[in-house]
Formats: C-alpha cells, sequence, structure tokens
C-alpha cells in the first residue's frame, strides 16, 4: 500500500498549478515527462484499487486485452498534435489528461502487463516503437509548425526525443530476444 | 484468440474499450478529420467566416488607408508575414505571386486585390516593404504590402483570422502560415492551404467567373 500512497502523492505535485505550468510550458517536459509520470503515478497507485476491486479486475480484464488496449489508446490519444495544443487551451481538456493518464492508462496498463505474457509485451514494445518512430518522423521532417502553442525548434527537440524513446526501447526489445536471459537467474 | 472466446466478460470489455477510443478519437479529431489544433482551426474558421477587421493600414509607398476603403467591394486575397523571416514567408510570397500569375489580368484590380500584411511593423517599415515587394514581382497597386499600426487592430485581425504569432525572443516569430480569400462583404470566404497553388488560384478563378455571369 506504501507505493499507492507515493503515487498518490506523485500526482498530487504533478497537478499543482505552479508545477503543471512549469511542465507544461516546455513542450518535451509536457509531452515525455509530465505526461509519463502521471501513467507512472497511476501504475503505483494502481496497487490500492487491485487490493480495494480484485473481483473487478478479474472479472473484467482476466486475460489483460482490455486493460492493455486501453492503455495504448489513452497513449496514442495524447501523442495527437491536437491534444496537447488543446490540454493547454481548454481547461476541460487539461481535466481529462490528469484523469485519463493516470487513472484509466495507468491503471489498466499495470493490471495487465503480466497477464498479457512475454509475447503480448513484445507486441506493445513494436507498438511503442512504431510509435514513437513516427512522432520523430513528424516532429523533426514537419517544415510548418504543428503545434500552435510551441515554437518550431521545442517541437523538433520533441522529435528527438521520441527517436530516443524509439531506438531505447528498440535496443531493449532486441535484448529481450536475442540475449538469453535464464543463464542470469 | 481462444482465451478472449473463453471469456465474456472480456469480450464485453475489449469493445467497450474500442467504443470509448473510437468515441475519444472522433471527439478529439472532429470526425476525423482535425488532428493538429491548426487544422481544427481552420475547420472552425472556414465554418464561421469571420469579418475581417477594418485595420488601418501604411503600405510600402507612406500611404495610409483602412482596408475597407483598399478593399472597396472587391475580393481581397491575404497573407501574413514579415520581411525578416527566412522561412515560411518567403515560401508563401512566391506561392501568393503564382495564385496572382494565375488570375486573369481583367480581374486585377478591378475584382481582386491582393494583400501581404506584415506582423512586425516595428522593423518592417515601408521602406523595407518597398524592398520586399519587389523581390515577388508586387506592383504595389493591385498587390500591397502594408504594416498595421496599431498594435490592438494588429492583434484583434490576428484573433479573429485565427493567425498565431508567437515571438521567439530573438527577432523571429513562430507563425501559421495560410491564403486567407475575403469576399465583397468583407467576410471571410476561405481559408485556404498556401501550398497548394493550383487549387487556390481556381478557386479563386471560380468564384470571380461565377460572379461575372450573375
Amino acid at each position: 500500500m506504501k507505493q499507492a500512497f507515493y503515487g498518490l502523492l506523485l500526482f498530487i505535485f504533478l497537478a499543482l498549478p505552479p508545477v503543471a505550468a512549469i511542465m507544461e510550458s516546455v513542450m518535451i517536459v509536457h509531452m515525455h515527462m509530465q505526461m509519463t509520470l502521471l501513467a507512472v503515478s497511476g501504475l503505483l497507485m494502481a496497487r490500492f484499487f487491485q487490493i480495494k476491486f480484485p473481483g473487478f479486475f478479474r472479472k473484467w480484464n482476466s486475460n489483460g486485452v482490455p486493460g492493455i488496449l486501453l492503455f495504448v489508446i489513452i497513449w496514442s490519444f495524447w501523442m495527437i498534435p491536437r491534444s496537447m495544443d488543446e490540454a493547454l487551451t481548454i481547461q476541460l481538456v487539461e481535466i481529462f489528461k490528469f484523469i485519463s493518464l493516470p487513472f484509466l492508462a495507468g491503471i489498466a496498463l499495470r493490471d495487465s502487463w503480466t497477464k498479457i505474457g512475454s509475447f503480448g509485451q513484445k507486441i506493445v514494445f513494436v507498438f511503442f516503437i512504431v510509435m514513437f518512430s513516427i512522432m520523430a518522423w513528424i516532429y523533426i521532417g514537419a517544415d510548418s509548425q504543428i503545434c500552435n502553442n510551441y515554437l518550431q525548434v521545442e517541437q523538433q527537440t520533441v522529435g528527438w526525443g521520441s527517436l530516443f524513446f524509439g531506438v531505447f526501447l528498440l535496443i531493449y526489445v532486441l535484448q529481450l530476444i536475442f540475449i538469453d536471459h535464464s543463464q542470469y537467474e | 484468440m481462444i482465451t478472449i472466446i473463453k471469456n465474456g466478460h472480456s469480450t464485453i470489455a475489449v469493445f467497450i474499450v474500442l467504443v470509448f477510443g473510437f468515441v475519444l478519437f472522433y471527439n478529439g479529431t472532429d470526425g476525423f478529420q482535425a488532428f493538429t489544433a491548426e487544422s481544427a482551426r481552420t475547420y472552425d474558421i472556414n465554418q464561421n467566416q469571420p469579418a475581417f477587421t477594418n485595420v488601418t493600414l501604411e503600405d510600402s509607398k507612406e500611404r495610409t488607408y483602412s482596408f475597407k476603403e483598399f478593399a472597396e467591394g472587391k475580393y481581397v486575397f491575404v497573407t501574413f508575414m514579415y520581411t525578416n523571416c527566412t522561412t515560411v514567408c518567403p515560401q508563401l510570397e512566391m506561392n501568393m505571386a503564382q495564385v496572382y500569375e494565375q488570375v486573369p489580368d481583367k480581374y486585377i484590380g478591378e475584382d481582386i486585390v491582393f494583400l501581404s500584411i506584415s506582423f512586425d511593423p516595428e522593423r518592417d517599415d515601408p521602406a523595407t516593404l518597398s524592398k520586399y515587394r519587389s523581390y515577388f514581382g508586387s506592383d504595389g497597386e493591385t498587390w500591397r504590402m502594408a504594416r498595421v499600426n496599431d498594435e490592438s487592430e494588429l492583434n484583434t485581425l490576428l484573433d479573429n483570422l485565427g493567425v498565431i504569432v508567437i515571438p521567439d525572443g530573438e527577432g523571429d516569430f513562430t507563425h501559421n502560415s495560410a491564403f486567407y480569400f475575403i469576399g465583397k462583404s468583407g467576410h471571410l470566404l476561405e481559408m485556404m492551404d498556401y501550398t497548394l497553388i493550383d487549387e487556390a488560384a481556381d478557386k479563386v478563378n471560380e468564384t470571380l467567373n461565377s460572379e461575372e455571369g450573375v
């Protein structure tokens, strides 16, 4: 339960208006740090919900597929340039960001990750590698601005950041496939 | 697959999640139309057709007049730029020049006028505009380049037409670009993609031709 408490603390910290304002002022922090941390806070808080409502997760997410789909959908939604822009200009969208990333995406990921097995996990990894590559391609390559609230330089930074994430994940998956982990256990 | 079939609840849950995802994306993108705030803005502005703010212009020949005086019941083809811009603006003005070329001479100046508005009035004085004008074949009469000196007027205009200008603090701006086609009543007819020159010229010519037939 301790980790759920830390998750809640993290969530409250991220939601503090000055903290949110500072993080959102830099595009790459907004996209790759604030959003990720929100999901992480959900991952931690998930423990609380799993203990409180074990029946719910067993019944509705027995094989992990609905949960992982929900996670992928929510995460992809926030990678749309427009969603990010509107989080800054429309209050309701901002609130939805703070609810959907921890409580839908984060919790769903925690509950589903072990259930979907190593094959399912690899599919998710591949999805993210593809998604980050596309983002890198769009944000680095775009010669006009995609986001209205950020400078073009910032958008290119996000592109390089995405490329970094994509490459990092690719290396991780490759070592999963080619290195025999049983030797280290 | 087998595990999904075996487990009714999971199947229902997957279905619910997919429907939720569809609704979420559908709403978030105006029915898969607008994936960037910019395209959403275009969509919105083309729906609403806002009136062109009657700003006071100062052109490259140091003449001062209001937009209404300049337009005087003509169609107006407008772009927004600043002369120090090294990226999009030259392209924008170059494309505008091509649209200008494609409009038949008989309409130019009579039924339609072209206008490039600078949103950097501090640096774009008439002399600078005059020099810039010559690079693109603008004659300074039927295609004018002008600045809006009144800051509040300029901001209202930019705001109404959804032109976003963010100064980067080093004298440059990040801004969105488009062709604005203004109707005779001074309302926006259409905001067009500035990279699709032929489409824009076709649209303009079509409108001018249909006007003649009436």
